[in-house]
């Protein structure tokens, strides 16, 4: 679906983003994770053929992005971090418009119900709330029923019931086959959503591959249990590869001396920062 | 049905923001002056009133509905949707263009005005997309309505003053060359009105292709990013 290699761009003489390559299937949600600046948005905007002056080679279904004719927007969808909606405009009136642009058309009042904004169609997105605003903005791009998805942190500033739901619909437009790029400061959302990340740290990738994959290579996971010893509790650690050898671990099962034991896996966000050297912010 | 679709957005948005309610008050306001004003001032008067307003409003109102535009980020949309920028020009340009040509006739009728409404319906369409050309040149590159504003100081000046010169009896034959001009060459019903029309016509053209080259490195560059 998406290809790209030894892919260069950049805003001034020095170079913004530098001989990135990497590959992504059709059906699949990717991820790029990065911090602010580094370079995520100048990828999508190269992939959504609004940069051209780069360097390197990046096609999507075998079309180089920089010679892609304007149909090509009408198999894509972008769902932007900040709302783009008309503020004085309803809803409803908002969806209209933006399904006029295209070939396709969607039902409008399913999508609004699906984002639970049934009740708010005709009413100002003025009088909104920021969450709202996100759900509409994300409709908005899943109207005319794109191939090929581009969402910017989609659920910022939403509660988690709303987040859940937008997830769920993410998921629901994989199983149909959509290629979905999603760019996210979120790693809980990437390792839930995404089938492939990648680290985006100065314009270069860092790693790439399953968020599993990340976490398990980079990260041992580990036991922690908690024990009663000389009357206080204390608290010891193993790595799950050494709990046959731990004898505290296997005496304590044998006599049942244990107060608590769980699993624990590093996050995709330690990963990230023990890859990178940086934090997700 | 694209361009059907952006036509009635921008109808829709200018309805909303007011703009119809402000030109039917302006209007009814400019018919009030007129018919007022002793029969010899008056075409002179009611000519400078249509050009120096409802044909100039793109001039003034191209900074707030693409300011407007710019903050809410709606051009963010646009620029990755299959709109293309000749679609996007002629659409404000269309959208403001009837509202300044429906009142620049209501208030040419209105008051008696002696012109062929033919040829002062044709020379307003295309004194208002000329002036809606420069407020979309400005407004593209404004980063604020204040900004806008300072920067059409100069195109009123340059555009307005040899026009209305050329309304109270300054005409050089060689004025002809300049838009403004050939609007009131075409109002005043002249000698000249085949050539300033052509001549308007020509100038309106190159300023809508003016506007569509600024226009489309306005969207390749929304989002901050400057090419």
């Amino acid at each position: 679906m998406i290809h790209a290699k030894n892919l260069s761009f950049s805003y001034t003489k020095a170079p913004f983003i530098e001989n990135l390559s990497f590959h992504i299937e059709t059906g699949e949600i990717f991820g790029f994770l990065g911090p602010s600046g580094a370079g995520k948005s100048t990828i999508q905007k190269i992939l959504t053929g609004l940069l051209k002056g780069y360097k390197g080679f990046v096609s999507i279904d075998g079309a180089e992005v920089k010679h892609h004719h304007n149909d090509f927007y009408e198999t894509i969808g972008v769902d932007f971090e900040f709302p783009s909606l008309f503020e004085k405009l309803t809803a409803r009136e908002n969806l209209v418009f933006f399904s006029s642009l295209y070939k396709k058309h969607g039902d409008i009042d399913r999508s609004l119900a699906a984002v639970g904004l049934t009740r708010e169609a005709d009413k100002k997105v003025s009088g909104f709330s920021k969450g709202m605003k996100s759900r509409l903005n994300f409709i908005k791009a899943l109207l005319h029923d794109p191939a090929l998805l581009f969402l910017d942190e989609p659920t910022s500033g939403l509660d988690p019931t709303n987040a859940r739901i937008i997830k769920d619909i993410i998921r629901n437009e994989k199983e149909k086959g959509k290629t979905i790029i999603l760019t996210t400061h979120n790693m809980y959302d990437a390792t839930e959503l995404c089938d492939h990340v990648a680290f985006i740290v100065d314009g270069t990738i860092r790693a790439l591959d399953t968020p599993r994959n990340l976490i398990m290579s980079k990260g041992a996971s580990k036991i922690v249990y908690t024990y009663v010893s000389e009357g206080m509790e204390r608290l010891r650690e193993v790595p799950m590869r050494e709990t046959g050898m731990d004898e505290t671990l296997q005496r304590l099962i044998r006599e049942s001396g244990i107060t608590s034991i769980h699993s624990s896996e590093p996050t995709l966000n330690d990963i990230f920062v023990e890859v990178t050297g940086t934090h997700l912010v | 049905m694209r361009m059907k679709g952006l036509l009635w957005g921008d109808i829709v948005f200018q309805y909303k923001y007011g703009f119809y309610f402000l030109y039917t008050i302006l209007t009814v306001f400019y018919i009030g002056v007129a018919i007022t004003l002793p029969q010899s001032w008056r075409e002179k008067i009611v000519i400078l009133m249509i050009f120096t307003d409802p044909a100039a409003m793109g001039l003034f109102f191209m900074g707030a509905i693409v300011l407007f535009e710019k903050s809410q980020k709606v051009l963010d949309s646009l620029a990755v949707s299959p709109v293309k920028p000749i679609e996007y020009v002629v659409s404000k340009l269309l959208s403001l263009a009837f509202i300044s040509t429906s009142a620049g006739l209501a208030i040419a009728m209105a008051s008696g005005l002696p012109v062929n409404l033919f040829t002062l319906t044709i020379s307003l369409f295309c004194s208002s997309c000329l002036f809606s050309s420069f407020g979309l040149i400005i407004a593209a590159k404004a980063t604020t309505l204040n900004r806008f504003i300072l920067a059409t100081i100069p195109i009123e000046i340059t555009v307005m003053f040899p026009a209305v010169g050329y309304l109270f009896g300054w005409r050089p034959i060689w004025g002809l060359v300049h838009p403004g001009v050939c609007m009131m060459e075409v109002c005043l019903q002249g000698s000249f009105v085949p050539v300033a029309f052509g001549i308007l016509f020509g100038w309106t053209v190159l300023f809508l292709f003016f506007a569509l080259a600024v226009i489309r490195a306005m969207l390749q560059s929304v989002g901050g990013v400057a090419l």
